[in-house]
């Protein structure tokens, strides 16, 4: 009896049902598109704060100071130690090697620069542009292109040689400023160290690189006589914005704190790992990065995060009264069940029933929406999309269900108030 | 009785002896004009409060002076063309820079400037005071591991003078400046005899602001390069940008979506009343008199329910920017016209078309239950 009631509910009232449906159905995408946007929108801007280049700098442990003004490197090449080229791709073995999206290495010295008819002093800069590496199984390509984002080519960027190409003169960059100032354009030869190069694009950074030679790393390695020699790797890494954990001193940690510590994707814990597996290296975050993208990703979360509770507060006040409309409407159906000698419990159950799989119905379809729309969202705007995670599922049946029941049940209660005798006479 | 006082005293009533009706329509609508005040007034002050936060990547316009250094005109220029300092719009730390011997032989950068403003400007450098000091030199913290590893005082020379440093902090930064002495700028020059020929400069705004504070620079010092520096800037323009989109595309479905809600709810609440429009209608009422009761009850449910979304989607932005942003978002006005008047078409375009459908059957047909 109890299911042909609420069988033939559904039946014969298919444009109530439908409208509640719809609205339990709108909230719920609402839930899950919000949900999905808050929680990714901080992976998100982070990789969008990418752009500000690496957060991170290996410099070697036993180094002398840099001598730099105004972006000229004034460090003779021959003094200071290196780091090993060859123990970079190490980086990526680490605790949280997922989340260093890349690194750049750089070599450089003050040389002298041969052109056609003058000859100018610049400083001579090796890096990786987009060089492909391999660390145990995995591959990745990693260089400037995509660690310094902010980096522009006219004309095109050169190869990564691995040795000094035979036929031809390698390709290099020529800084914006010093092509402007010695008319050199692209497809010119210059010699440096005696050797030849190309430019392929003149490159414009808005920095100090506007007045160098940016070529392969490997080229400039032979052209400086060091052979698998690095002066500086900035690393970019994903990271957690600084928390009071991460503030406290890992030395003084006790050891379950200090678990903890290592195996959060903090700076200064990404920068402890890449010191375990590379000891001679100084690593440090460069805290211009590092501590202003962390306030910028929290304020950004933060307004996400209370938007969405906001959205979701509308939503579930908006699913509430749509459910409450449509039980009031029934308080006919209501006083005529009592009438008939329904008790209290009855009438409930079957209200609750019919609003719990209308709740199921509502958040399944509200939860597919929703991760179409989320989808959506990311696609356009960060041309990738957010993806919903499966426990938000369960999060927007629940929901559904608590929302459609507190909706319902105060409504119900309201209805049953009523002396049937009244409500059926149309009075109440 | 006369007609309108009849008129209004049906509206009343139907409000007032249903009242659970009456109130969910409103909280409906109440809901939808919440959130959508909510969300605009948050986007319409996003840009420039996220502007305000990339303050404190420091620098993000550089001036260079290709010959010579630059001139006390050149920094009140600078300064003319930001803006009123009072009013925030940004800062010029002139820098000069000269190679120094330190003791061990070995070459070091020193720099002068206004040592409390280049702090101000580098919000980021971690700062570690050398208690007891009356030194007034900073040391970048590699420098200091090398010349000063217990905090002491030591000696370098310049190619004329010598001169005595002791560290009055020692700071951190992760970036070349570790590997820099900082004096103030007097010091330096009466040390060097070397004037600034570099300023750095925080322009603060959005970032169409900061681009034309740009240009106004580059006109007003024709003798100096003014660079902005690309790695910030981008990267203000890119976040600022992007969160903008997400805000307004979130809101706009959390919005259209939530409006779909309240049409279902409010076009239920009018469906349900058949049997007033049937006797209405039997007892003599015009189609035209009884849409406009029902529209008129719509439009005044729309219109308080609007009314107070109004009010607490303000305060719900003011307190998101309050706990969010730490400076409130306040309200906007020109939002409250678009809000009611949205509201009470929507209000109406959700009551009216179910009476159209109602008008269709037979009013005994309704009273008879079918």
């Amino acid at each position: 009896m109890f299911f042909r009631l609420l069988f033939e509910s559904f039946r014969r009232q298919k444009r109530r049902k439908s409208a509640a449906l719809l609205a339990i159905a709108l909230g719920m995408s609402i839930a899950t598109a919000m949900i999905a946007v808050g929680t990714d929108v901080g992976d998100k801007i982070n990789q969008e704060l990418r752009t500000l280049g690496g957060n991170l700098v290996l410099t070697p442990i036993e180094d002398t100071l840099d001598v730099n003004i105004g972006g000229v490197n004034l460090k003779p090449a021959s003094e200071g130690s290196f780091i090993s080229e060859s123990e970079l791709p190490k980086m990526k073995g680490i605790f949280w090697g997922r989340n260093i999206t890349g690194f750049a290495p750089f070599l450089s010295a003050q040389q002298t620069i041969t052109m056609k008819d003058h000859i100018v002093a610049a400083e001579l800069i090796g890096t990786y542009f987009a060089q492909p590496l391999r660390y145990g199984k995995e591959d990745f390509t990693t260089g400037v292109r995509s660690v310094n984002g902010w980096w522009k080519v006219e004309g095109e960027w050169p190869q990564d040689y691995s040795a000094w190409p035979q036929d031809q003169a390698p390709n290099m960059l020529a800084g914006s400023k010093i092509t402007q100032e010695s008319g050199l354009s692209i497809g010119d030869i210059v010699q440096i160290g005696g050797k030849k190069l190309r430019v392929s694009g003149i490159l414009n950074t808005g920095g100090p690189e506007d007045q160098a030679i940016v070529a392969p790393l490997h080229i400039v390695q032979q052209i400086l006589s060091e052979p698998n020699a690095v002066r500086r790797v900035t690393v970019s890494a994903l990271t957690k914005p600084e928390d009071a954990l991460a503030r406290r001193d890992p030395s003084k940690m006790a050891p379950a704190v200090w678990d903890r510590w290592y195996c959060s994707p903090y700076a200064n814990s990404i920068a402890f790992q890449i010191h375990e597996a590379m000891p001679n290296v100084r690593v440090e975050q460069i805290r211009q990065v590092e501590q202003n993208q962390g306030k910028i990703l929290a304020r950004i979360s933060g307004m996400m995060l209370l938007l969405t509770l906001a959205a979701l507060l509308a939503a579930a006040l908006a699913v509430s009264a749509a459910m409450a409309a449509t039980i009031l409407e029934r308080r006919q159906e209501v006083g005529l069940m009592k009438s008939l000698g329904a008790s209290n419990t009855a009438v409930a159950s079957l209200f609750l029933t019919e609003a719990g799989f209308l709740a199921l119905a509502g958040a399944a379809i509200g939860f597919v929406a929703g991760a179409v729309l989320a989808r959506r969202i990311g696609q356009n705007i960060f041309g990738s999309a957010i993806t919903v995670h499966p426990a938000v599922l369960a999060v927007v049946i629940f929901a559904a269900l608590l929302v459609t029941f507190v909706g319902s049940a105060g409504a119900v209660r309201k209805a049953m108030q009523f002396d049937p005798a009244v409500v059926l006479r149309g009075d109440a | 009785m006369n007609r309108s006082s009849l008129f209004l005293r049906l509206l009343f009533k139907a409000a007032w002896v249903r009242k659970d009706r009456a109130l969910t329509a409103l909280i409906s609508v109440a809901v939808v004009a919440t959130i959508a005040t909510a969300a605009l007034t948050i986007y319409s002050d996003l840009e420039g409060k996220l502007s305000r936060e990339f303050r404190g990547f420091g620098a993000n316009v550089i001036v260079t002076k290709t010959q010579g250094s630059l001139t006390a005109d050149e920094v009140n220029a600078m300064n003319t063309a930001l803006g009123d300092k009072n009013a925030g719009k940004g800062t010029v730390v002139p820098v000069a820079y000269a190679i120094a011997t330190a003791p061990d032989g070995s070459r070091v950068v020193v720099g002068g400037a206004d040592l409390r403003a280049l702090r101000e400007l580098n919000s980021w450098w971690s700062i570690r005071p050398i208690e007891g000091s009356s030194g007034k030199a900073w040391i970048g913290s590699r420098a200091a591991n090398l010349f000063s590893p217990a905090n002491g005082k030591f000696n370098i020379s310049f190619a004329s003078h010598a001169a005595e440093i002791q560290p009055e902090l020692v700071f951190l930064s992760g970036s070349d400046d570790d590997s820099r002495i900082y004096l103030d700028l007097v010091e330096f020059t009466a040390l060097t005899n070397v004037q600034p020929n570099t300023a750095l400069v925080r322009v603060e705004g959005k970032p169409q602001e900061i681009q034309s504070a740009i240009e106004r620079l580059s006109a007003s010092l024709p003798q100096a390069e003014v660079k902005p520096v690309r790695q910030i800037t981008q990267a203000q323009t890119a976040v600022v940008g992007k969160t903008r989109s997400v805000v307004l595309a979130a809101s706009a479905v959390v919005v259209v979506l939530i409006m779909l809600c309240m049409v279902a709810t409010f076009t239920s609440s009018v469906l349900e009343r058949r049997k007033d429009f049937a006797v209405m209608k039997a007892l003599g009422a015009s189609n035209k008199t009884v849409n406009l009761l029902f529209a008129a009850e719509s439009a005044s449910l729309a219109l308080v329910g609007a009314a107070s979304g109004y009010i607490v989607g303000s305060g719900t932005a003011f307190w998101i920017g309050k706990a969010n942003f730490e400076a409130a978002i306040l309200p906007q006005p020109l939002l409250l016209l678009p809000v009611l008047l949205g509201s009470v078409v929507l209000a109406l375009l959700a009551s009216t078309a179910p009476l159209r459908l109602l008008q269709q059957i037979q009013p005994a047909g309704i009273l008879r239950g079918e």
